[in-house]
């Protein structure tokens, strides 16, 4: 395995008393595309946070590029490019003031990259940024975080107020960039559907811990939802190897790992009457959903 | 990098600053045309008399005002770094993030600095040309408080707007009153002298004030 560009080790956060998570551990690869997924309120925010080093988790430590991010020297952060959720910039500058302000700033930063994105937005060069829309805003964003050319892009909920064009068409720029110049990101989004397109890893959160972390394809490629008949008010027990069972109108569905023989074995051994036993790959949407649940 | 982070600076004050310029200028020339009026109706000689006999300056409606242009211009400069919590964008940058605040806090009191100069010499000029040196002087000395005070409040108005909580900012604003109450306490002419140089220590005090501001920040203070 590569060498990590990120290391996050028992990384334990609370908010008041209530925990966030404990002993959060993860390492993300050079050159690989993760995804942080999960519900809202499992802390994806909140890590993305104290991976940029603007909270204080309660213990653990997070290392990225082999530096402590508390103590982070500004040359290692030329390195990271930071995307802020809700597409945060400095909107009183216009997109021509931003790129002039940022490009001071980062030695390999690529006018081009940014004003090519920026001709396809309808605005005027001298429109300021707060009068944009919100996806236009988003986009200016985006460009900028393309033009420092850094080596790690660690991007909070990239695809918010996107349109589905342009959202499908930054999800395969970024792709093919991060591909071919060997670029990590990290990073989220609610809508996962553009998650399946682009990521290689996934880490699936639930509240309090990490769900699975592996590779996408491996996780399509294993992760099946079963359905079959059963008896009305059959109870499927939920197990390490089985996730979000449930029994609606006399049919039963259940996700997991595992084979259909296992599953078979596993439903035998444990009495629940079962017929028409159907599994089934799935994509990542639903995969997530068979790994928190629908609530 | 410093030129880009004056020309961010810049860019939230430039329609403030001449705005700012014009207040304080039309203010000064107002209280000037007062002076100016008893001259013209009883003579500089009653003028210099009501100076040395009564204990006024006659440019008392400047008393307030370098501390108001202070606040301000600390809220238009710090208000949208910490709308949307901007200031991680700012602390993001490759640049030393204690010297990036003080940066951003030396170019305000900077030009706030310019402003005041530009009082200061606007009334020197007048004043040296219709009162003797010892009340000129005496005027001048009477108002330096006065710019102390916007320019504390500058900075103690930047500490409060990078406060990252609402609890915290409340407890700042009460303090920075205080604070800025002791710039205050006395009408007299020349009644701070002696003070001055603690005056001078307290501003250089409340330039650190925002970095405690900046660490409370970066350790994800909220409410």
């Amino acid at each position: 395995m590569r060498e990590p560009v990120i290391e996050c080790r028992n990384l334990t956060h609370y908010y008041g008393d209530r925990l966030i998570y404990k002993n959060l551990s993860f390492e993300i690869p050079r050159g690989r595309i993760l995804g942080l997924l999960g519900k809202n309120g499992t802390g994806k925010t909140t890590t993305i946070n104290i991976l940029n080093g603007y909270l204080q988790p309660r213990s653990g430590e997070c290392l990225i590029f082999g530096e402590d991010i508390r103590r982070m020297r500004p040359e290692t952060r030329a390195r990271i490019a930071l995307l802020i959720e809700g597409h945060v910039q400095y909107a009183f500058m216009t997109i021509e003031q931003i790129e002039r302000f940022y490009a001071r700033f980062y030695p390999t930063w690529d006018r081009d990259a940014y004003y090519g994105l920026m001709e396809k937005l309808q605005v005027a060069p001298r429109q300021r940024i707060s009068r944009m829309s919100c996806g236009q805003r988003s986009q200016v964003a985006l460009g900028l975080i393309l033009a420092q050319n850094a080596e790690l892009l660690i991007l909070d909920d990239f695809s918010m107020g996107l349109d589905p064009g342009y959202r499908r068409l930054f999800v395969e720029y970024l792709r093919d960039y991060a591909r071919s110049e060997e670029k990590t990101v990290f990073l989220t989004s609610h809508i996962i559907q553009d998650m399946e397109k682009l990521v290689d890893d996934c880490i699936i959160m639930d509240y309090g811990r990490i769900l699975i972390q592996m590779p996408v394809r491996d996780l399509l490629g294993r992760f099946r939802r079963y359905t079959f008949t059963t008896a009305d008010g059959a109870i499927i027990p939920e197990s390490k190897e089985i996730y979000n069972p449930g029994v609606i109108n006399g049919r039963g569905e259940l996700y997991s790992f595992d084979s259909p023989e296992s599953i078979r074995g596993w439903l035998d051994r444990t009495g629940i009457p079962h017929g028409d036993l159907w599994s089934e790959t799935l994509n990542l949407e639903d995969a997530f959903i068979g790994l928190t649940g629908k609530y | 990098m410093i030129k880009a982070i004056f020309y961010k600076e810049w860019i939230k004050m430039r329609y403030f600053y001449p705005l700012s310029a014009l207040l304080l200028t039309g203010f000064t020339l107002y209280a000037l045309l007062r002076i100016q009026r008893v001259i013209t109706f009883r003579g500089v000689a009653h003028l210099w008399e009501v100076l040395l006999e009564k204990e006024v300056v006659l440019i008392d409606t400047l008393q307030y005002l370098p501390m108001l242009l202070g606040i301000l211009l600390a809220l238009t400069q710090f208000v949208p770094e910490m709308s949307q919590k901007r200031l991680k964008l700012t602390l993001h940058l490759p640049f030393p993030e204690r010297r990036m605040i003080l940066l951003m806090e030396g170019i305000g009191a900077g030009a706030l600095t310019l402003l005041l100069l530009l009082q200061g010499a606007i009334l020197w000029g007048y004043l040296a040309t219709v009162l003797p040196p010892e009340l000129t002087a005496r005027i001048l000395l009477t108002s330096l408080p006065w710019a102390l005070a916007g320019l504390t409040l500058y900075l103690l108005t930047a500490w409060i707007c990078l406060e990252p909580t609402w609890r915290r900012r409340i407890v700042n604003i009460l303090i920075a009153a205080a604070i800025g109450r002791l710039f205050f306490l006395s009408d007299l002419p020349e009644a701070y002298n002696g003070m001055i140089p603690w005056l001078v220590l307290l501003l250089a005090g409340s330039l650190f004030f925002p970095l405690l501001s900046t660490w409370r920040f970066k350790q994800g203070c909220q409410d």
